[in-house]
């Protein structure tokens, strides 16, 4: 074998996608059939009926108290975009006006990542009745890093959760698998979310808040 | 089973996303599961493409993140194949049409160093080679800057290099 050329990925081989991978597609793509449609819509009607007249007498499940409440949604959104994905990963840093247009979040400075932590996008969110703004990360070990400020006047840091990272005390918790920092800038909560629960990890994760931390300042426009 | 316009202009780029998805995977069963899965989230986003810019460019894309997004964690735990040998290992190449005696050792070495290289490096080296797409789409596809996509070429081929020298050896 002679050393590479410079076009010498040109010579390798393409492959064809079997025939059936488009008809694969196209059937997963159809609509699901639907000849069972007035029976579900009858049954969902009947449900909805019992769930409305249920609701009144069931517990309340939801967490009363707001941080929960915060970092409950913002788990969920941690967990949409690692299923599915960001939306726009191009937002930053052409669109951060339009981001604060969106939001009402404004950003003098924002962290867009470094050798450790690789910028993945920017985007509004709307969680617990707010909008937001959300900045994705990942790593080398491909954990998923996501920034999240929420406009919460009412939420208070609890004392007892704070921890030291340099200069700062941020709260650490954690929920359904991930580990959350959460600290405020004046009326803003700002969280920080992975999947990054492991002692080793941990530590990686309060070296990224650091870098987030110091490299971003969000404030109410 | 209707075909939207949309769908039929997509599906006119299932060769150049399935290739692209089986040098990722080197495994043709992932190739399917990442090309499908592709294919499904940009037929839920379709609203979100731009009549008038490059589909097939939006379309690699949509692969590479979701490439990176559930794939690429695979990877850290490498499969092993029936012989033995990690997945990651095993080239595919003995799969491809017509390749035969020196040609197919040749291309077999290339594509397991090429296995070898992050999938970072791995993908702009096939976008721009072997799909012969143009910088610039490169770059959008690969969300970074065309100096970054030019500078990861030039380190791709120099580590591929390296590498098909320790397997000439």
């Amino acid at each position: 074998m002679t050393d590479p050329e410079p076009d010498f990925l040109e010579g390798l081989p393409r492959y064809r996608a079997p025939a059936r991978l488009r008809a694969a597609i196209l059937r997963a793509a159809a609509p699901a059939p639907r000849w069972w449609g007035p029976a579900v819509s009858s049954a969902a009607a009947t449900a909805m009926a019992m769930v409305l007249l249920w609701l009144s007498v069931l517990p309340r499940v939801l967490p009363a108290e707001p941080l929960q409440r915060a970092i409950r949604a913002i788990v969920s959104e941690h967990t949409r975009i690692l299923i599915w994905g960001q939306a726009h990963p191009q937002v930053i840093p052409a669109s951060l006006p339009w981001l604060t247009q969106e939001t009402g979040i404004g950003l003098q400075r924002v962290f867009f990542g470094d050798s450790q932590l690789r910028f993945v996008a920017g985007e509004p969110i709307y969680l617990e009745g707010q909008r937001g703004v959300a900045f994705h990360y990942t790593d080398p070990g491909e954990h998923m890093v996501s920034y999240m400020v929420l406009p919460a006047p009412g939420l208070t840091v609890p004392e007892r959760s704070r921890v030291q990272i340099g200069r700062y005390r941020p709260a650490l918790t954690r929920s359904d698998g991930f580990a959350i920092l959460v600290w405020k800038h004046g009326d803003l909560a700002s969280f920080l979310v992975s999947d990054m629960v492991s002692e080793l990890d941990l530590e990686r994760f309060k070296a990224y808040f650091l870098r987030i931390r110091e490299a971003t300042e969000p404030y109410i426009e | 089973m209707a075909e939207t316009d949309f769908q039929r202009q997509a599906l006119g780029h299932l060769d150049a996303l399935f290739n692209l998805a089986i040098y990722l995977t080197r495994s043709r069963s992932q190739a399917d599961d990442l090309v499908q899965e592709t294919y499904l989230r940009a037929f839920r986003f379709s609203h979100r493409f731009e009549p008038g810019t490059n589909l097939r460019a939006w379309l690699l894309q949509i692969l590479r993140n979701t490439f990176l997004t559930f794939y690429r964690l695979r990877e850290r735990e490498p499969a092993l194949a029936e012989d033995g040998v990690p997945d990651w290992d095993t080239p595919v190449f003995h799969e491809a049409p017509e390749q035969t005696g020196a040609s197919m050792e040749a291309h077999t070495d290339l594509e397991r160093a090429l296995s070898r290289l992050p999938p970072e490096f791995r993908m702009v080296l096939l976008l721009a080679e072997v799909e012969c797409m143009p910088l610039e789409e490169v770059a959008r596809v690969m969300e970074c800057p065309v100096g970054t996509v030019k500078s990861r070429i030039f380190r791709g081929k120099e580590r591929l290099r390296e590498l098909l020298k320790d397997y000439r050896q």
